[in-house]
């Protein structure tokens, strides 16, 4: 499904260049749990972005579903977004000012179909939230905003949810709710990338790639 | 990206904060609510003041001849006028101007007592040829206004003006009635409808017509006339009549060449439109204050959007992540701020509306509103929101997501 070859991704900070990102290869195969790791700094969230289609590297080559999409415009990749990965953040990255069925829907807008209602709730349902659709974010604990956030990541269908560090601001509780949740989606054969420092975390994971400074480390396998 | 949808989504978040919404486009509401009111105040002054003067002068299609060389000015009267304008001079006027249709003839007087019982007064008595209310869009209310042959007769007819009959028969029927002018007694024949008050603010009904004729012979004594009123064929061809008028008086005045006339021709059109251009010299002014005011407004609402762009700089990151690309985030701001200062043109309106309606009470002028202006300020409002709101939409799609998505 994913193949990165050679990709580097330099950052000019303050005038000077950063590598984030140095001669990364690997492959991603369809239905794959695969678990980032590494310090912080270490260029783990860069490949994500890449991964997700916010970002593109710099040099080398990204490949998604046989697709070319290290050099697309903003608005190809947006739309590859829109239709094929679902994103997860460690802050559960809820719009305020908007309820859980509303926020679910938000991708929806972007993905040029029509906005169904019924489909949100079928996914606020599918986290066990469906008494919880008109409440707004603020009004949701952290383990509840983040099965909002991941309704709405899947509310497109995408092959592909990428998740960082989903489970650092929750409790254990809500973060073994929020891991079910993700394996039962690698179980539906959907790709999950997920980056984490928890080695609880990343016990789920079939595979796991480190990252040290910027570059691929080892390839090993998960427990 | 669902465009609809997208625009639903943003109306519903902007109807759950109204405050700040309000307070944005406070500017916009104020700039539009002056802007409405200046148009519909100063079109309902226009109105007014031409009304003010179509009462005074009577018809736009008529000239008016005054005797003099025009240096006194004000009401004319039998007091105050030289004796150059004759009866001779309306028929002549009449007989040789092609474009006249037809001449009325004023002799006029003022301060002088009329009397109906213990009740007296001092309207104007106005003699006047029987054609007046015809040129003058005047229009008998109650009982006739007097005919040729009352004129030719010399009869002894009154007809009061709305302010002299409430004085004289404040609850008692005119009609038939004996009223005594100076010391001539005259029978009341009809009662004219109320016009209201002249350019000046000064009631235009405190007066009494009799017949020309009747003025001459039997009250004044006087052979000359304070002013002639002739009406044209043709509204179009005032300077034409002038010319005309001016070389026949002229000759039977027998002014020698290089003399100054010893009559004034006015002609109400171009007096109204001398009216009209000050009017809207002022207009113009207050509406450019007015713009401007509205142009701050627009001001207001590109800075509180440039601040929503940096405080919702993680909202920008969410959307993007989540499938919006630039111009979607471009469109939801730009939508925003057009939102917003359309509502508030809307809000300016309406309470422009309501301050027309204050504005027209206190003032006493009529309540009118200038629908050009309204619509002009729709458009303008939502062209403000265009305007003001593509920079900081600008900034909006510009923001990077990777930068905000991370805390």
């Amino acid at each position: 499904m994913i193949h990165i070859e050679n990709i580097s991704k330099t950052y000019s900070r303050n005038g000077l260049p950063v590598t984030a990102l140095r001669h990364a290869t690997f492959d991603i195969a369809s239905g794959d749990f695969i678990v980032i790791r590494g310090a912080s700094g270490s260029g783990k969230s860069t490949l994500l972005n890449i991964l997700g289609c916010l970002d593109v590297p710099t040099t080398g080559t990204y490949q998604l579903d046989g697709a070319d999409v290290s050099r697309k415009s903003d608005a190809e990749l947006s739309r590859i977004r829109s239709r094929k990965i679902g994103f997860v953040f460690q802050s559960f990255n809820l719009l305020p000012r908007t309820t859980a069925i509303e926020n679910v829907e938000l991708p929806m807008i972007y993905a040029d179909r029509a906005v169904s209602r019924q489909r949100a709730a079928a996914a606020l349902a599918r986290v066990g939230l469906s008494h919880r659709e008109r409440h707004f974010a603020t009004e949701l604990s952290g383990g509840e905003q983040q099965r909002v956030a991941i309704a709405r990541a899947l509310i497109n269908d995408p092959a592909l949810v990428l998740a960082d560090e989903p489970t650092g601001n929750l409790d254990l509780a809500s973060g073994s709710e929020v891991m079910r949740i993700l394996r039962e989606l690698n179980e539906e054969g959907r790709t999950i990338v997920l980056v984490s420092h928890d080695d609880a975390v990343a016990a789920h994971a079939r595979r796991a790639l480190t990252i040290r400074d910027g570059a691929l480390e080892a390839q090993g396998a998960g427990q | 990206m669902n465009l609809l949808a997208l625009f639903r989504s943003i109306l519903r978040t902007l109807l759950r904060d109204r405050l700040r919404a309000l307070l944005m486009m406070a500017g916009v509401v104020i700039g539009i609510a002056s802007i409405t009111i200046l148009a519909s105040v100063g079109e309902s002054s226009r109105r007014d003041t031409m009304k003010r003067f179509k009462n005074m002068l009577g018809t736009f299609d008529t000239i008016i001849i005054r005797p003099g060389s025009g240096k006194n000015r004000g009401m004319v009267s039998l007091t105050n006028v030289e004796p150059t304008l004759k009866f001779d001079d309306a028929a002549a006027l009449v007989a040789e101007v092609p474009e006249v249709r037809r001449v009325a003839q004023l002799q006029n007087a003022f301060d002088i007592d009329v009397k109906y019982r213990d009740r007296n007064g001092t309207p104007a008595v106005f003699g006047v040829s029987p054609n007046w209310p015809e040129l003058r869009n005047d229009t008998v209310a109650e009982g006739a206004f007097f005919s040729d042959e009352d004129a030719r007769s010399l009869s002894r007819v009154a007809v009061l003006g709305e302010d002299a009959r409430k004085q004289l028969f404040p609850d008692e029927d005119p009609i038939g009635k004996v009223i005594h002018i100076g010391d001539v007694p005259f029978v009341v024949r009809g009662v004219m409808v109320a016009h209201g008050a002249g350019p000046a603010g000064a009631s235009l009904d405190d007066l009494i017509y009799i017949p020309v004729t009747t003025a001459s012979r039997r009250l004044f004594n006087r052979d000359f006339l304070t002013m002639l009123i002739a009406q044209l064929k043709d509204p179009e061809q005032g300077q034409v009549a002038i010319d005309h008028i001016q070389v026949i008086l002229r000759a039977r005045h027998h002014i020698a060449a290089g003399a100054f006339d010893d009559f004034t021709v006015t002609n109400p059109r171009a007096v109204m439109a001398q009216v009209n251009t000050l009017g809207s010299t002022l207009n113009r002014l207050l509406r450019i204050t007015a713009a401007l005011a509205t142009l701050i407004g627009g001001i207001v609402i590109m800075s509180v959007t440039l601040i929503g762009v940096s405080e919702r700089r993680k909202e920008i990151g969410i959307r993007r992540a989540v499938g919006a690309g630039r111009t979607a985030v471009l469109a939801q701001f730009l939508f925003e701020a057009v939102c917003l200062s359309f509502a508030g043109g809307i809000l300016g309106i309406l309470l422009g509306i309501a301050g027309t309606q204050i504005v027209s009470r206190v003032q006493r002028l009529p309540f009118v509103l200038e629908q050009r202006a309204l619509v002009y300020s729709a458009l303008l409002s939502i062209a403000l929101g265009v305007v003001f709101g593509i920079y900081p939409a600008w900034r909006a799609a510009a923001t990077n997501p990777i930068d905000v998505l991370r805390d």
